[in-house]
């Protein structure tokens, strides 16, 4: 990749071109008197300044310069890096010289703005610029890495995110392998019943998604399907996954059958623990695969749902099968899951009557467990207290830690919408039932969400506001006609206390992020603060992570209603597909590189590398940079004891002439 | 030691004061660009700090610091990303394991460990750098220049090096 190191030594024709950035330097540092000090450098062909070095005259100048006076190093001394480093790069390349001849000085963010004094800050000046002449001669020409983009993209998860990002690559002409962890598809979406605003059914909208999805022939779906491992670097990724066995396939045409022949129970998560499925199950009528999956970790092997069907459709002795998957891009769309609470956190747990809310929103669903009937635990329900914030917007000390001691600080966002609405259908099935909204702050912040403040407000929920630092509090009441009191400060009616008798009480629980870790592990995902993944900027870049070729779609990103999910997988879906329909990738050159003659075998550096990017050659016995996944972080020329390995533009020499040229006692004014 | 006794020649002009002449490695990713914040605020601090760049803190080791010394710097300063923080993950995991050890060296050689300071700067502290750069300037002021090879020779290390390169 690299051409053979040609340090230019004597051979140099350095250029030095200094900014007067319009008065942001010029007014501090005297840069015609640093422009003559460096020209008296050898080496230094050229040394001058101009007004604006990034503008169109100010390039042109340099090109100029460096075909009049066949310059063969260019070193700009202006602003910091960060912003013109890249023109000024293309610049030379425009010219015909390696662009990676260059050095850029900082003399505006790191001189001019921060230094007082104008002797000094001229003085400073001509030190770093000087720096810069001692380092470039070192510089060799060195060429961006490219690599080939493979056209094929995976997207980890199958809810709504997996879906719409899968559909909306596949429509732009990408192939996708959508993988989803589970037999089923439709991940979090398939629980619920009544979407916000418009109380459209989830699963009907996710059917049509579904469909899509699976009858569009580039796009091939993985159930039952877990990444065990995944290495490559953007471009060229391999991901080895593990197919677990269905255990049933489309043969199989009494599925009611096998089922009901089964013996063994186990929860059901569907139904978030409401009810009981069997070892052979699915979730709901109409979902995709349709047909059943076994639950091995429930399953005894016994063969009565295989004897109850002659056979036919049930296979239980097939091994888990592992494929390859290459593709260019990586799309993770792993979503959430709602808050558990704790066992005792308000009652949970304790009380049979205290619920969560996304126990709630499967009583309500007329294809749930009660059949739409408001019923907790199989008894009608007259009174109900939503106490809102259960597991978000916590306080250490206040509220009771997770497994872990950590509290969940963060805002939920879309339990306050959720829990209204939910609050409203059964105010409308069940009108005279006396419902309480125990509330930190109300926040239905989105379109058409205030309105189901109102409406609660107009049907007759009573508003109660509780101060964070004075939780409320759930417990038996034996004395009153309800079997619960909720006992909370209002801060509404100035801080009156009162105990409020409720059958049943609903937690308006948050949401976690979904556990891959080892996911998180394999990408080496950045994770904040809240465990959710985290984007490089939430401005700029919302859905790429800081792995190149990795882009995140939902709510593993952050909590989020399905609409905010929808459009994140739709923006990551482009942003990948515009990554393939680049073709290649270019990358940065400052990689490391094993001196052969030096390198002991030691595998020093082999253990230091955060990208397990260097193997040793056990032919040779030295070692080998993997140069499409190193990344130029030099941790390894660092640790080497043989010196044998260097970082391409950050090599001893070219580090150590700046410092000697910083320090050199003509460098000073 | 003195500090208006000039026998080192890289530390200052002819006929001038003494100034303490730092160099400062920072990584590209979080601590430049916190020093460049320093100056988007146009915060003030004193010039004696010369800034190296490398991608990571996780490329400077022992041996660059101690050649920087050397070569005639009264102090060092080493800044790199927050744990955590790291652009490449875990370079500055390397960065921490090894800069107790130039302490060390240091103080082995008879060096004030002082004069070098390893500290984490994030992309957002520029008012941290600012400080910072304060104070290890007046600390390495309060200490004096260097004077790395008269330094040595009394330590008896370098025998038979030859130190006129350094103006002996």
């Amino acid at each position: 990749m690299a051409s053979q190191p040609n340090d230019a030594g004597d051979q140099a024709r350095i250029g030095v071109f200094i900014c007067h950035c319009g008065g942001n330097v010029s007014d501090v540092v005297d840069v015609e008197r640093v422009a003559a000090e460096v020209g008296k450098k050898p080496n230094v062909v050229h040394s001058g300044t101009h007004m604006f070095m990034c503008s169109d005259p100010g390039q042109a100048l340099i090109e100029e310069k460096i075909k009049e006076l066949n310059l063969n190093r260019v070193i700009v001394a202006a602003c910091s890096p960060t912003l013109h480093q890249l023109t000024f790069r293309r610049t030379l390349e425009r010219a015909g010289l390696n662009q990676f001849l260059f050095e850029h000085v900082n003399i505006r963010e790191q001189v001019s703005w921060v230094v007082e004094d104008r002797e000094e800050a001229t003085r400073k000046a001509t030190r770093l610029v000087n720096a810069a002449v001692g380092r470039i001669r070192h510089l060799v020409p060195l060429d961006k890495r490219r690599i080939k983009i493979h056209p094929a993209s995976l997207v980890i998860g199958g809810g709504v995110a997996g879906l719409v990002a899968a559909r909306d690559l596949a429509r732009r002409g990408m192939r996708v392998n959508l993988v989803e962890k589970t037999p089923f598809l439709g991940g979090r979406m398939a629980q619920l019943d009544q979407l916000f605003p418009s109380n459209e059914h989830a699963r009907e909208l996710l059917g049509k998604l579904i469909q899509e999805v699976i009858h569009q022939p580039l796009i091939t779906v993985h159930t039952n399907a877990q990444v065990v491992e995944s290495e490559g670097i953007v471009g060229d990724f391999r991901t080895r996954l593990r197919i677990i066995p269905r255990g049933v396939n489309h043969h199989l045409t009494y599925a009611g059958n096998a089922i009901a022949a089964c013996p063994e129970e186990t929860i059901s998560e569907f139904n978030f623990g409401l009810t009981r499925r069997k070892a052979i199950y699915m979730p709901y009528p109409g979902c995709y695969p349709q047909m059943p999956a076994i639950d091995w970790r429930s399953c005894t092997k016994c063969g009565k749902c295989a004897a109850a069907v002659s056979g036919k459709g049930i296979s239980l002795d097939e091994e888990p099968k592992e494929i390859e998957i290459k593709s260019g891009v990586i799309v993770l769309a792993t979503g959430y899951d709602p808050y558990e609470p704790l066992y005792g956190e308000y009652g949970y747990g304790i009380f049979p009557e205290v619920i969560s809310l996304q126990q709630l929103v499967r009583i309500l669903d007329e294809e749930g467990p009660t059949g739409g009937r408001l019923l907790v635990n199989n008894k009608p329900v007259r009174s109900m207290a939503f106490i809102h914030c259960a597991g978000a917007r916590q306080y250490e000390g206040i509220n009771m830690p997770q497994p872990d001691g950590t509290v969940n600080d963060y805002c939920a966002r879309t339990c306050c919408t959720a829990a209204l609405h939910n609050i409203n259908i059964i105010k409308e099935r069940y009108p005279d039932t006396r419902i309480f909204s125990v509330y930190q702050d109300i926040r239905t912040y989105g379109r058409g969400h205030e309105e189901y403040y109102e409406k609660a407000s107009e049907n007759g929920v009573t508003f109660l506001r509780f101060d964070p630092f004075d939780l409320p509090t759930v417990r038996h009441d034996t004395k009153e006609e309800a079997p619960l009191l909720v006992r909370t400060r209002d801060l509404l009616t100035d801080n009156l206390e009162m105990e409020i008798p409720v059958d049943v009480v609903v937690l308006a629980t948050g949401v976690i992020p979904h556990d891959i870790s080892e996911l998180v592990d394999m990408f080496k995902c950045a994770v904040g603060y809240d465990n959710f993944l985290l984007e490089v900027h939430p401005k700029l870049r919302p859905v790429e992570l800081a792995v190149s070729g990795v882009f995140l779609a939902g709510s593993c990103q952050g909590p989020m209603d399905i609409t905010e999910a929808a459009s994140a997988a739709a923006a990551a879906a482009s942003k990948a597909a515009a990554l393939i329909a680049q073709g290649q990738v270019e990358m940065d050159p400052f990689i490391a590189m094993v001196d052969e003659n030096k390198c002991t075998g030691c595998q020093t550096c082999l253990t230091v590398c955060p990208y397990s990017a260097i193997t040793k050659d056990e032919r040779k016995g030295v070692a080998v940079v993997n140069e499409a996944l190193c990344t130029g972080c030099g941790t390894c020329a660092a640790a080497c004891p043989s010196n044998a390995i260097h970082q391409f533009g950050f090599t001893d020499d070219q580090i150590l002439s700046e410092v000697e040229m910083l320090l050199s006692d003509s460098a000073v004014g | 030691m003195a500090d208006n006794v000039v026998t080192h020649p890289t530390s200052t002009a002819p006929g001038s004061q003494w100034q303490p002449r730092i160099i400062g490695f920072l990584c590209y990713w979080c601590s430049y660009t916190g020093a460049d914040a320093a100056g988007t605020a146009r915060m003030k601090y004193p010039p004696n700090v010369d800034i190296v760049r490398v991608m990571c803190s996780g490329r400077i080791d022992p041996e660059l610091i101690m050649s920087a010394f050397s070569r005639g710097a009264d102090g060092v300063l080493v800044c790199g990303c927050h744990i955590g923080d790291c652009h490449y993950i875990s370079g500055n995991h390397k960065t921490m394991a090894r800069m107790p050890l130039v302490k060390r060296i240091l103080t082995d050689l008879g060096i004030e460990p002082q004069r070098f300071r390893h500290e984490w700067v994030s992309a957002a502290e520029g008012e941290k750098f600012s400080k910072l750069v304060a104070e290890i300037t007046e600390q390495v002021r309060k200490l004096g220049p260097l004077n790395w090879p008269k330094l040595m020779r009394e330590r008896g290390v370098g025998h038979g090096m030859d130190l006129k390169a350094w103006g002996e």
